[in-house]
């Protein structure tokens, strides 16, 4: 037998007793025997290294495919062609398995913001006009600020939405604008602007939009930034929202790190939200976004659902294309809202928070 | 319906590693994603370069826990971090880029770097005997791979390669691997 078939037989555990103790025997009296056995240690032990390394870098690349991977997360809509045509180019390939996995978890939320079921729960308190509202689709709604009488067909779903950045990019939630024809967002400060879907994550339930008027978004300077870490339980947070034709704050803390069925990419938030809230911002007490809304639990009152900034910022991140991605970047310049009055703060984040209105014709 | 346990704790994520758990492999990996998405794409990184960065780390973490001794002495975040903050710095002075680094996490872990170092000399090794089997040609850098790292025995080599037995096989083999031993050490110690 070759010393080197001895070496191999060593290493394999194929030695047996006897054999072993001359090995050892040897080894400790040849120096360059041990030396030998060494540098064929070290050779056997690269080879198997890098196997190992390769093994597991294979797997970690499976893992990240599925997990972070653009089929997993970055699909469209499969819609009708009229609606893709409409809203250009810059939709992509879509992936059932996505889509109906989103699908079934709105089915479980309620996060809807329906007109209808807006007026039922609030405009009928407030005692706002609703009689108009309620009967058809064709019902007239005032724009928020209106000083002329220019009516608008009432939308079919409405919601809220924020600013992303200063270019006149909004996030709102993707099971609000999904099968839209047109989507409007207005606030007090903008008047009622037309906005295109950008980028959509059914898997997160977030879409982007952009203003179609660069005009509307010239002055922005948005104040708040995107909390990139997990924020803490029992944090303190608030959101600002639609859930009827003013905006409505609502605060609350956060009570979970995980969201519905222990989804990982939400928080559970103890704000008191309704429909016309998703799309919503989730802030934290020093005015940096935490969240977005995305819905409750029917079964309970008080307990609200937010995607995970931090999940945004990943999703936003596997965008494609470098001119889409250079306008997408969120916004981070330094929070200005930090030492400020939660009023005060609210004050300077209201014109970047929107009430959005959805039409669909089918 | 069953799902799968969601909240790991450091140690349940190291002796998980340790024992090879693909399912604590795929929640670690999920973890912490984000944070070195974070520091290497604002760090002047494309997010493909974010994905190298953090599969090498998880692959240190792995191989240090393979290590039955092995105890973590900080965070597992902290470790996750300081160790792909160093291999990203790393990378942008390999590339002549130096400043400040936009952190996303408090603590570094100072001995993390001492990690990512052997980990950098083993895998340059790695290269090395690559670069040497490259030399060493067909049919012997595939015999050599074959038998070390795909476990075949000598009959299957045999086989394959066309030899007459696998006792010819085995000669191939010895002559074929003195040749790589020659290529990669600079001073190859000769016994027989």
């Amino acid at each position: 037998m070759r010393t080197v078939d001895l070496f191999d037989n060593y290493l394999e555990g194929k030695l047996n007793a006897q054999e072993l103790a001359a090995f050892e025997l040897r080894a400790s009296s040849d120096p360059v025997f041990l030396k030998a056995l060494e540098e064929h240690k070290t050779l056997i032990g690269i080879l198997n290294t890098s196997n190992e390394r390769q093994i597991l870098k294979n797997k970690l690349k499976h893992i990240h495919s599925i997990e972070f991977g653009k089929e997993a997360k970055i699909i469209s809509i499969n819609k009708p062609e009229k609606f893709t045509k409409r809203i250009g180019k810059t939709f992509m390939v879509a992936a059932s398995a996505a889509v109906i996995a989103v699908i079934s978890t709105i089915a479980l939320l309620s996060t809807g913001g329906y007109l209808l079921e807006k007026q039922d729960i609030k405009i009928t308190d407030l005692g706002l006009e609703v009689a108009g509202l309620k009967s058809s689709q064709n019902a007239i709604v005032r724009k928020l600020n209106s000083k002329e009488d220019k009516p608008f067909a009432a939308a079919n779903l409405e919601g809220s939405a924020f600013a992303l950045n200063n270019n006149g990019y909004v996030i709102t939630s993707w099971h609000m604008v999904n099968g839209a024809d047109s989507i409007f967002i207005q606030n007090s400060t903008t008047e009622r602007a037309l906005t295109k879907i950008i980028f959509n994550d059914p898997a997160l339930d977030i879409a982007v939009l952009k203003i179609e008027n660069e005009e509307v978004s010239k002055a922005w300077q948005v104040p708040f930034t995107f909390n990139s870490r997990i924020a803490e339980v029992g944090e303190e947070v608030y959101t600002l929202g639609y859930p009827r034709q003013d905006v409505v704050y609502g605060e609350g803390s956060l009570s979970s790190l995980s969201g519905y069925s222990n989804d990982s990419a939400m928080y559970q938030v103890s704000i008191p939200v309704n429909p016309g809230n998703s799309g919503g911002p989730v802030l934290d007490s020093q005015g940096n976004i935490i969240g977005v809304i995305r819905g409750k639990i029917t079964t309970a009152e008080g307990t609200g659902f937010a995607v995970k900034s931090t999940e945004i910022i990943r999703s936003i991140a596997s965008v494609e294309g470098e001119s889409v991605k250079s306008e997408l970047i969120l916004n981070n310049t330094k929070s200005s809202l930090k030492k400020l009055k939660r009023s005060e703060q609210i004050k300077r984040i209201n014109p970047y928070v929107f009430n959005v209105l959805v039409y669909k014709n089918n | 319906m069953l799902k799968p346990k969601v909240n790991f704790s450091d140690n349940d994520f190291v002796e998980g590693l340790k024992v090879g758990d693909d399912q604590v492999l795929k929640a670690l990996y999920k973890k912490y994603y984000n944070l070195v998405l974070k520091l290497v794409v604002s760090n002047s990184g494309s997010s493909e370069a974010a994905q190298d960065v953090y599969q090498e780390t998880i692959i240190i973490l792995y191989e240090k826990c393979q290590d039955p001794e092995f105890k973590l002495s900080c965070q597992l975040q902290t470790y996750v971090y300081s160790v792909a903050r160093n291999l990203w710095l790393k990378h942008l002075k390999k590339h002549g880029k130096t400043g400040e680094l936009k952190e996303y996490h408090q603590d570094v872990f100072e001995d993390a770097s001492l990690d990512t170092k052997a980990h950098l000399k083993k895998e340059e090794s790695i290269d090395k005997v690559y670069k040497s089997l490259e030399e060493l040609g067909e049919p012997c850098a595939s015999l050599i791979k074959d038998f070390y790292i795909k476990k075949m025995n000598m009959e299957e080599i045999s086989e394959k390669f066309g030899y007459t037995n696998a006792d010819n096989a085995k000669n191939q083999k010895y002559k074929c691997l003195q040749r790589l031993k020659r290529l990669y050490f600079e001073n190859f110690t000769i016994v027989d």
